[in-house]
């Protein structure tokens, strides 16, 4: 390793840690090859938080970030006077392999610019996962990004070997993409799409018959949208994700605040601050659709087409529907219970399991640690209603409100 | 009767056996901590691999396999008390065997709870945070962790690093794991002190924090959620916090 190296690693780096991805979870793989070094844990492991309080689970990088493209809200385009830099393959697999040895990573999440043409690129991807997995005999998470354009067959035999990749979504509707990113075809992000979600399907259908198929991207598919660049309500970008995940079986999509870097007509004011409470709304709702039964729709009215900033989705959801409330926690079924303000996936399942030994009292929740603080306002326990506020939107929201600045002057007191 | 044990696993659970084939204990603690009273008479029980091994059968068959984990993990916490935490435990799960863990908020099941998923927690946490380092061709790893978890770690980089050789040292209780070849044992009673880094191994250190402090997006610094997730205690062996 050369000392050039310091400096590839702080640029592409650098270019990388705006992608919000960094799971490592879904796959578990033992460590079964002579002479292999990894495995994979299903649960996901963190390995470091960043100052910026993420967690580290990946070495996320560019292979390159010299672009040929000109997608105005990025610092690669090849308009932007910046440094530019390209790791070989190699530099890559043995960074990859240092890191790993010494725990300080789950494994790589490779990304890149398009650099000369598509296939060029996914080429070099390509190159890199055949090192780790055949000279280094990694057997670590790999996550890649598909190179929209990149041939069908390049695409076919990387995600033969990787963990999982990704092609970005990038803007949630045509006419943004084609403001902001004109040489990107919707086509071609479309395609890869699903022609890995069929290829899973394939392999998961061939292995019923043949024990020794490998499996394709067994961690699955993901994509990333990027938030508040364009004027697209709240009601698109989660339509688009229910979309994604019924048509593609993505396994995530990923929300990314625009933080403004570049001044372009067509792009909020250097000076406008990212909207990082919205993208925290927007995965707290993603989160909904995915874990809680949730439709997207649901969370949204006529007039209402974006989330409340004020208030978390479910309890949100819970003002505009003050008449679906309030449940009674003795009766309600499990997908109800998860339509509680407050109320989590854990707490649900314990108030199932132990109201088989006896009908639940408010105090006995209380003992489960069931947050109700918040939850008490859309409950009754054994027909009583324990809110100190009648049960009207307005009302509650005060009352939540109020809760809220408490907390915050308490902070103060302590210091 | 007070029981008084070794400190080993096997020692509690010949206190458990003897709880229920002898006499009912009024409390188990280890020798070394046990504080003489008037009330309790007391006894120190040897350990007995026979007959701990009769109680662990019964805890995995009688009450279940996620129970025995539970004791097991709050045995190895360091929770004072933690012996009585297991055998109010027992005595209240032997009764409603494999219904005991639908009483999750129950007085006697709780504690063991709370202190199992404590461990569990932490165990989980190192999985990610132990840091090793290249030593002439060992990986070696130093960690102090609040609870003694040392041997809960071994299996995942057993398999992780299968053709390495490595060493895990918690320097707290002055014992280290050493595995090379699909073997490992635990040394007690040990140390490692000056311990000299290779040029390459400090480059490869120095790479690893350069990418670590220029990941942090600088518009989203939040230092209060890093040391949530990082307590202080743990950076001293972590690379990227020295
Ligand atoms: S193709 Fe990717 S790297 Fe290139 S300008 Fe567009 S967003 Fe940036």
């Amino acid at each position: 390793m050369d000392d050039n190296l310091f400096k590839k690693l702080r640029i592409l780096s650098d270019a990388a840690k705006y992608d919000v991805s960094c799971v490592s979870s879904g796959v578990e793989r033992k460590n079964n090859t002579v002479g292999g070094i990894g495995n994979a844990s299903a649960a996901g492991i963190c390995h470091t938080w960043s100052q910026d309080g993420r967690c580290i689970s990946l070495l996320k990088i560019l292979l390159t970030n010299d672009c040929i493209y000109d997608c105005s809200y990025c610092l690669n385009r090849v308009t932007n006077p910046t440094e530019r830099a390209t790791f070989t393959p190699d530099e890559v697999a043995e960074l990859t392999i240092q890191f790993y040895r010494r725990n300080y990573i789950e494994g790589l999440f490779l990304s890149s610019a398009v650099e000369k043409s598509p296939d060029h690129t996914m080429e070099n991807i390509y190159r890199v996962l055949e090192l780790l997995r055949y000279k280094y005999n990694f057997w670590g998470y790999v996550h890649v990004k598909v190179i929209p354009g990149a041939s069908p067959m390049l695409v076919q035999k990387t995600g033969m070997l990787a963990d999982r990749m990704s092609v970005n979504i990038e803007l949630p509707t045509k006419e943004s993409l084609k403001i902001l990113a004109p040489q990107k075809k919707i086509e071609n992000i479309i395609k890869p799409m699903s022609l890995i979600n069929n290829e899973i399907t394939r392999t998961i259908e061939d292995k019923k018959y043949f024990n020794n198929t490998p499996r394709f991207v067994p961690g699955g598919q993901s994509t990333q949208m990027i938030i508040g660049a364009t004027p697209d309500s709240d009601k698109t970008i989660l339509s688009l994700s229910q979309n994604l995940y019924e048509k593609f079986n993505m396994k995530r999509v990923f929300f990314s605040a625009y933080i403004p870097v570049i001044s372009s007509p067509n792009l909020p004011a250097i000076s406008s601050m990212p909207p990082l409470l919205r993208e925290h709304r927007l995965y707290q709702a993603d989160w909904l659709m995915r874990f809680y039964y949730f439709h997207s729709e649901e969370l949204f009215t006529e007039i209402e087409p974006n989330l409340d900033l004020e208030f978390d989705p479910k309890m949100m959801y819970a003002l505009r529907n003050i008449h679906k409330f309030p449940i009674e926690i003795n009766k309600a079924s499990y997908e109800e219970l998860l339509r509680i303000p407050g109320l989590g996936v854990t707490s649900a399942q314990r108030i199932i399991r132990e109201r088989k030994n006896a009908e639940l009292s408010y105090d006995s929740l209380k003992k489960m640690k069931t947050v109700l603080k918040r939850a008490k306002y859309f409950i009754t326990v054994k027909g009583k209603y324990y809110g100190n506020v009648n049960l009207e939107p307005e009302a509650i929201r005060k009352e939540l409100t109020q809760q809220e600045i408490q907390k915050q002057l308490s902070i103060y007191d302590m210091l | 009767m007070d029981y008084l044990y070794d400190g080993t696993f096997e020692g509690l659970l010949t206190c458990i056996y003897y709880h229920y084939k002898k006499e009912e204990a009024t409390g188990i603690y280890s020798i070394e901590s046990y504080q003489q009273n008037i009330l309790n008479r007391s006894e120190e029980v040897e350990s007995d691999v026979e007959k701990a091994k009769t109680v662990s059968d019964a805890i995995n068959k009688k009450i279940s396999r996620e129970a025995y984990e539970d004791v097991y993990y709050c045995f190895l916490s360091s929770v004072t008390n933690k012996e009585n935490i297991i055998l109010d435990f027992l005595v209240f799960a032997f009764k409603y065997g494999r219904n005991t863990m639908n009483f999750y908020s129950h007085d006697k099941v709780l504690p063991i709870k709370e202190v199992s998923l404590k461990v569990s927690r932490e165990v989980h946490g190192f999985l990610g945070i132990l840091r090793f380092s290249d030593i002439e061709g060992i990986l070696f790893a130093r960690f102090s962790p609040d609870h003694d978890l040392l041997i809960l770690l071994v299996d995942h980089f057993a398999d992780r690093y299968k053709y390495e050789k490595f060493i895990i040292f918690d320097e707290k209780r002055n014992k280290a794991c050493v595995y090379s070849d699909n073997y490992w044992e635990v040394k007690e009673n040990i140390n490692f002190d000056n311990l000299e880094y290779s040029n390459d191994e400090k480059r490869i250190h120095s790479l690893w924090k350069q990418y670590f402090n220029d990941l942090a997006i600088k518009e989203r610094i939040n230092i209060n959620n890093q040391f949530q997730f990082v307590p202080g205690r743990y950076r001293k062996n972590m690379v990227e916090f020295k």
